[in-house]
């Protein structure tokens, strides 16, 4: 919400800065940003008593002084003779009516009703909607302005659950349906009760006569319907946070007083309907248990001094918690209070001693499961569980974001597999994901199942003991039998027949419950290590990666060493990975073979043949300089 | 390859694979927590609207219950739990204080964009005890945000509302930038939550807080698009050993 620094300052005859404001404003929890001193105000749900400059003004008034002199008709009334039925009280205890007539429409606004629209840069509509504007900006309640000739008819307030086409005095056609709260002319609905009226009944430039109509509705019946209609309105927002209980009738006084600033009232009476007396409520003065909440130590008289200027009353021993804050309830809500104004950052630090739990961390067997994998050179995913096609016993999304995402997985492999072949198409030659996961299904109720799947592809590693090898069953039974050797895994080929991929390699899959891993797994000791700090992200390139092997031959063994430093160190913008794909001893010839694989990758561009020599010839002439080695067929 | 005695042999290096960087932050967190004294709980992904809102003291008109917040699943019998706080709920129902339970995991809400993903993950806990207090909660943040962002960081508490606690408040901690981002929820346990926990408020007290882990994740590795995370990208998850 939107609120002029001007339009709160003329109310604070101290006149502090707008930087000062804003200083309150955030000890008191409410967030905003200033942009051409105006504040945008974030107000959180539970506070929509501070929907309007009063609003805020009488949280402000804690470290203010506030001189709050708006006008109001306090002159006695002719009651309203309107043909009116309330069906639905409990959603709409508190209504009230107010018939103007004026004798011409003005065609200029007074100073505070023409800055309201000119500094918040807002478009005038007519004459009596502006008022209904300006007054719920002011006040916090929202009113709404029927051109009264129009209201010729019993107008009735009821909850409907019927289909029904509904057009907005913003000329949006909508179509209600399931339970709306409406006002209905001749059986027709005139007004989505606390979002918006209808055109036909709606007031226009010409009007003279107004029927003004300020009622407090149920938050719970005007909330989601803004959304469900897509229609923003500020009245939505104000009923869904709730407004004053009891404010109905003198918003409406206010509402003369502003109309009389600006013409002539030739007749006006006024009728008020209060289905149910509010109730008020009341709290016992208890400063320990404040401080005790707090953890602080303030007098009972500072205690009650802040709630005072917040608007709460004393009696006796009691505090009686005003009309408008409909969110305090208990002592951990008056200490809010207190806490707001002593401020947050003030409040000091007490120490906090838990005592120690003796509980074992209970995923133990995951965890070590976890490293295990980590050391065979998997890589741990998290997927989304929405899909789009169903299983047998799938669980179904009532309102799923598209169908695309309309069920929940029944396995974590697909989604695996889906991993995979992203890598592939990136050029991996080596893929090896595992994830661990609830996963769900729906048969007489909702079962859950924590799951362990892993998929692997290509190359068992990128290394020149395993560089030639390929990942298939025998591989990962193996692999297993280091840590469970008496149990038995169902490792799955995977058929990439289906697959939208050219690539060969087998694709071998697993997926068992967690529960399958007994206790034995708890003596494996891994090596992987958890990151001693927190790894730098560097952005990733998308663009083509390009290989070229080197092998070198050579016979003085001491200078092995020196040629793997020279390439495992070698920086360049360029080169993405090096690694040692081949290493043999010929015994015959008595030489040694080592096999360096590049990996050429730019973040910045598609790399060209000629870039690509340049950084390889800059290798080969580096590692050239070396004695005893050569390259063979150079 | 027999090799005779004399040959370096170059090293082999063996490509360890790397956790999750989101399960990463997770556990670490949750290991810090487990070191001040909270033990571990757990609990499912599908919860009923009373363990997800009733007994957390989120009313039937609150927003958050609306079809456009939360996924409903089953014909509206059940839902996927918005946070993990119903979590912590199962285990005061189970327990009597003095408690102090964590929870972490995945969570769902109905948004999707660049800043925002239907899934992400929370680390919740809670203590109850007798005489718990805010400038106690104060304490308990202060030891979190250092031990994650070190001593040096500038934090400051805004008074906020959830409705499980009361007092509310979020915190913020000031960015190299100049910039104050916002990194936890915390507060009092609201007596309401209480009783409805079977726990005498009138005895006991409570504080609790939740960490949103992308957020954190993306702040510590420097990462600035959350669906980073998600793509499950060798190139990505490799960095993070």
């Amino acid at each position: 919400m939107k609120i002029a620094y001007n339009h709160l300052v003329q109310y604070m005859p101290g006149n502090p800065t707008i930087e000062e404001i804003s200083d309150s404003l955030f000890q008191l929890g409410h967030e905003h940003e200033i942009e051409d001193n105006i504040f945008d105000m974030e107000f959180t749900p539970n506070r929509g008593d501070c929907l309007s400059i009063n609003g805020l003004l009488r949280d402000l008034a804690v470290f203010y002084s506030i001189d709050l002199n708006q006008e109001i008709y306090n002159e006695r009334l002719n009651e309203l003779n309107i043909d009116f039925k309330n069906q639905s009280e409990k959603i709409c205890p508190k209504i009230s009516f107010l018939k103007l007539e004026i004798d011409k429409v003005p065609e200029l606004y007074k100073k505070s009703l023409e800055d309201y629209f000119s500094d918040l840069n807002l478009s005038k509509n007519n004459f009596f909607t502006d008022v209904s504007n300006y007054l719920s900006y002011e006040t916090g309640q929202p009113t709404h302005c029927y051109d009264a000739d129009t209201i010729n008819e019993k107008l009735i307030f009821h909850e409907i659950e019927k289909q029904e086409e509904f057009e907005t005095l913003l000329d949006k056609k909508i179509t209600l349906k399931g339970k709306n709260a409406v006002f209905s002319l001749n059986n027709k609905v005139i007004n989505l009760a606390g979002i918006i009226g209808c055109k036909n009944t709606a007031c226009s430039t010409h009007t003279k006569t107004a029927l003004v109509e300020c009622a407090y509705f149920k938050p719970e019946v005007i909330i989601g319907k803004s959304v469900k209609y897509d229609i923003k309105s500020e009245a939505s927002h104000k009923f869904e946070r709730g407004v004053d209980k009891d404010s109905q009738e003198k918003v409406l006084r206010r509402f003369i007083q502003v109309v009389s600033e600006h013409a002539n009232i030739k007749e006006m009476s006024i009728v008020s309907y209060n289905y149910k007396e509010n109730q008020d409520i009341k709290i016992a003065v208890n400063v320990n248990k404040i401080n005790q909440i707090i953890g602080i130590n303030i007098n009972e008289n500072d205690y009650l001094n802040y709630l005072t200027k917040l608007g709460f009353a004393i009696e006796e021993n009691f505090i009686k918690v005003p009309s408008f804050r409909s969110d305090i309830k208990t002592q951990n809500d008056l200490a809010e209070e207190v806490a707001r104004v002593i401020g947050y950052n003030n409040i000091s630090r007490a120490e906090i001693n838990i005592p120690k739990s003796d509980n074992r961390n209970y995923k133990d067997i995951e965890n070590k499961l976890r490293y295990f994998l980590l050391d065979h050179g998997f890589y741990e995913v998290i997927n989304s569980p929405f899909v789009g096609i169903t299983a047998k016993e799938a669980i179904k999304v009532d309102n799923p974001l598209d169908s695309n995402r309309a069920f929940l997985r029944k396995n974590l492999t697909d989604s695996l597999v889906e991993n995979l072949l992203f890598n592939e198409r990136r050029q991996k030659d080596s893929v090896k994901l595992f994830e661990i996961s609830d996963i769900y299904s729906s048969k007489n109720g909702i079962h859950k199942n924590r799951m362990l799947s892993i998929v692997a592809s290509g190359r068992v590693g990128l290394n020149y003991q395993d560089f030639s090898k390929k990942i298939d069953t025998k591989y990962l039974t193996e692999m297993f039998q280091e840590i469970l050797p008496n149990e038995f895994f169902d490792f799955q080929i995977l058929s990439r027949d289906s697959l939208d991929t050219k690539i060969k390699s087998e694709i071998i899959t697993l997926e068992v419950n967690i529960e399958r891993f007994s206790a034995d797994i708890l003596s494996y000791r891994e090596a992987s290590k958890s990151p001693e700090s927190f790894a730098q992200f560097n952005p990733i390139s998308d663009l083509p990666i390009s290989t070229k092997d080197l092998s070198y031959s050579i016979k003085d063994f001491s200078k092995i060493r020196e040629l793997e430093n020279l390439f495992l160190s070698y920086q360049s913008d360029i080169v993405k990975n090096i690694f040692i794909f081949d290493y043999f001893y010929n015994e015959k010839s008595q030489e040694v073979k080592i096999g360096f694989r590049i990996v050429f990758q730019s973040k910045e561009t598609t790399l060209t043949a000629a870039q690509i020599e340049l950084a390889y010839n800059d290798l080969i002439d580096q590692s050239l300089k070396i004695d005893g080695i050569s390259i063979p067929g150079i | 390859m027999s090799k005779p005695k004399g040959i370096l042999s170059p090293k082999l290096v063996k490509d360890r694979g790397s956790l999750h960087p989101i399960n990463y932050m997770k556990d670490s967190i949750m290991d810090l927590l487990v070191s001040f004294g909270f033990e571990i709980i757990d609990g499912p992904e599908i919860e009923s609207e009373e363990f997800n809102f009733d007994m957390l003291n989120i009313r039937k008109s609150h927003p958050a219950r609306q079809m456009h917040d939360t996924f409903y699943v089953e014909r509206k019998s059940n839902l996927l739990r918005t946070h993990t706080s119903p979590v912590q709920i199962r285990g005061m129902l189970e327990k009597k204080p003095p408690l102090a339970f964590i929870s972490g995991g995945k969570v769902f809400r109905k948004d999707d964009d660049a800043t925002h993903l239907p899934m992400f993950h929370q680390v919740e806990g809670i203590y109850v005890d007798e005489n718990v207090s805010f400038s106690q909660l104060k304490d308990l943040i202060y030891k979190i945000i250092y031990s994650l962002f070190g001593e040096d960081v500038e934090l400051r508490f805004r008074p906020s509302y959830f409705p499980f606690t009361e007092p509310s408040a979020e915190v913020d901690i000031l960015s190299k930038e100049g910039k104050w981002l916002e990194i936890l929820g915390c507060g009092l346990v609201n007596p309401v939550v209480l009783e409805n926990c079977n726990i005498d408020y009138k005895i006991y007290s409570g504080l609790a807080f939740g960490l949103g882990i992308e957020r954190i994740a993306m702040l510590k590795h420097g990462v600035t698009d959350i669906r980073e995370f998600y793509k499950s990208n060798l190139d990505f998850l490799s960095q993070f050993k």
